[in-house]
């Protein structure tokens, strides 16, 4: 058992800064050690745990460095020592809405009020959902979305992933040390996955992948037992008998605190410029959220870079 | 070593260090006879942090001990409760570690102090419950989310006598987690019967706590 603790920094009390982060994974936090070092005073909004989703994945192999891979959740704590190190405030406290018309922009959380002279913002993504029948009400009553939260509820039975991209393939090898059998269901005709993770998944003999297949509908009694699925190119339709369903198919921009004010692309991601500027003056966007061609540690940490960057250089050509 | 690293180790004796102004007492309820390697490893776990402050001492029971337990309220073993001459229940049922330690150590830090970072709406609104309310958040070791609804629950016991607040092991209390059909957590069970899920903030947790009291 781990006893390792998140170590947490004091409340200054301060309700005005120089820089806001929203978001507290890896791009929110290598804006606050980059606007940190440049002396602005920054505070970080995170309402779950400093790090972000990156805290579920079990390990992290592609992130240059960490030869051997690095724990999510170690990752994230390093990234929130750092930030903290060069002064930045991290308060685990939910967003509840901004108002981006006056200047300092005004945030409100779930503990309180503050303001400031720039804001970065880091949401990320949530899984997509499928919109089948069933999908409403057997989540969390069977299906989950966080493997490393629920996986353990599954030992010994047969469990879905859909998606068979590169979370769906990590986490499918994560939930395969509990359940007896998964089946990975991807609609394209190819597993997107990273060509490493594929064959971590074909040498798994708990895992079976369905290519264009999708799911038509969850059914059960109260729980989760059983899904249609359906063979994109044949038509049939099959029923696979499941105590849990993981969902990995694609993500959705988590936009709703700007959705009415910021300019978004066709599928709500944030749109910028290459120095990372929204559509108002003094608002960065970083990593996931925005409209971005590859979403990885590796680009967030570099959006969180150049983002912090950005904001720092609107407030000294402010002065 | 120990369980707890030594740059932890000197964290956590500041941190107590600034927050426990009185007295905390950490009430290990364990099964005596074929003590598992968990609730050694919890004893262990707990020995450890009464050395970091003065003001921290561990009070080992047996289950057996059913008296003690229905004075101490409490129903499943093992647990640790957590108590001062402050008013509130924070509870453990099971072991908190990995994502919930630092539920351990936020609940000795709020028990040893005046500590409460709830909103004051979310205060007044509690206050005003009049009737037992007792809050199990079912959690995973391995989850993030979970440590928050932990807390929201705890906090809440400390406003108001009539809420009590637990964290249960949803692995290790598999039984109770099948009961009350746990598959997703933190999976919030209010007076054993309406269950909710997800973390939230606390006027949120609040009022979907309200909402299965009805």
């Amino acid at each position: 058992m781990d006893f390792s603790i998140q170590k947490k920094q004091k409340d200054s009390g301060k309700k005005h800064f120089s820089a806001a982060v929203i978001g507290s994974g890896p791009a929110g936090l290598t804006a606050a050690i980059y606007l940190g070092r440049s002396k602005i005073e920054t505070v970080v909004f995170e309402k779950i745990i400093p790090g972000g989703y990156v805290v579920n994945v079990e390990k992290i192999e592609n992130y240059p460095g960490f030869v051997e891979g690095i724990p999510g959740e170690q990752l994230g704590k390093l990234y929130a020592q750092h930030a903290e190190k060069f002064g930045s405030e991290i308060k685990t406290e939910e967003v509840t809405k901004l108002n981006l018309n006056e200047m300092p922009f005004r945030i409100e959380t779930s503990h309180g009020s503050y303001t400031s002279d720039s804001l970065i913002l880091a949401t990320g993504t949530s899984n997509r959902k499928l919109g089948v029948p069933g999908e409403e009400e057997f989540t969390h009553k069977g299906i989950s979305f966080c493997a490393t939260c629920d996986a353990p509820f599954f030992e010994g039975e047969d469990v879905i992933v859909v998606g068979a991209g590169n979370s769906g393939a990590q986490e499918s090898l994560y939930i395969s040390r509990f359940a007896k059998h998964i089946t990975i269901v991807e609609l394209v005709d190819h597993p997107t996955a990273e060509p490493i993770l594929v064959d971590r998944l074909n040498e798994n003999e708990k895992i079976k992948l369905l290519v264009s297949h999708s799911v038509v509908s969850f059914k059960g009694d109260k729980l989760l037992s059983n899904v249609d699925i359906k063979d994109i190119n044949s038509g049939e339709v099959k029923n696979l008998k499941v105590k849990g369903a993981f969902i990995y198919a694609g993500e959705v921009p988590n936009n709703d605190l700007v959705k009415d004010t910021i300019k978004l692309d066709e599928k709500g991601f944030i749109v910028t410029d290459e120095r990372l500027r929204t559509s108002i003056g003094g608002v960065f966007a970083a990593g996931d959220v925005r409209n971005t061609p590859l979403r990885q540690v590796a680009t967030a940490v570099g959006d969180g870079a150049i983002a912090g960057h950005e904001a720092y250089r609107f407030l000294e050509e402010k002065k | 070593m120990g369980l707890i690293s030594e740059e932890d180790r000197k964290y956590l004796k500041e941190e107590f260090s600034s927050n426990l102004k009185r007295e905390v007492k950490l009430l290990y309820f364990r099964k005596e006879k074929n003590e598992s390697e968990y609730s050694k490893q919890t004893k262990e776990l707990l020995e450890e942090l009464v050395t970091l402050n003065d003001n921290l001492s561990l009070v080992i029971e047996s289950c057996d001990n059913s008296e003690k337990m229905k004075s101490e309220e409490l129903t499943l073993c093992p647990s640790i409760k957590i108590k001062s001459d402050r008013k509130g229940f924070i509870n453990f049922y099971g072991v908190p570690a990995g994502h919930e330690f630092i539920s351990l150590v936020e609940g000795i830090k709020d028990m040893g102090s005046e500590n409460l970072s709830l909103p004051n709406d979310v205060i007044k609104d509690l206050k005003e419950i009049k009737e037992p309310v007792d809050i199990k958040v079912f959690i995973t070791h391995g989850c993030p989310y979970c440590p928050g609804a932990v807390r929201n629950a705890h906090q809440f016991s400390l406003v108001n006598e009539k809420v009590k607040g637990s964290m249960v092991d949803a692995n290790y209390f598999g039984e109770l987690s099948m009961k009350h059909r746990v598959s997703s957590v933190p999976h919030i069970v209010v007076n054993d019967k309406i269950g909710f899920v997800g973390n939230m903030p606390p006027n949120l947790f609040l009022d979907k706590v309200k909402e299965a009291l009805k």
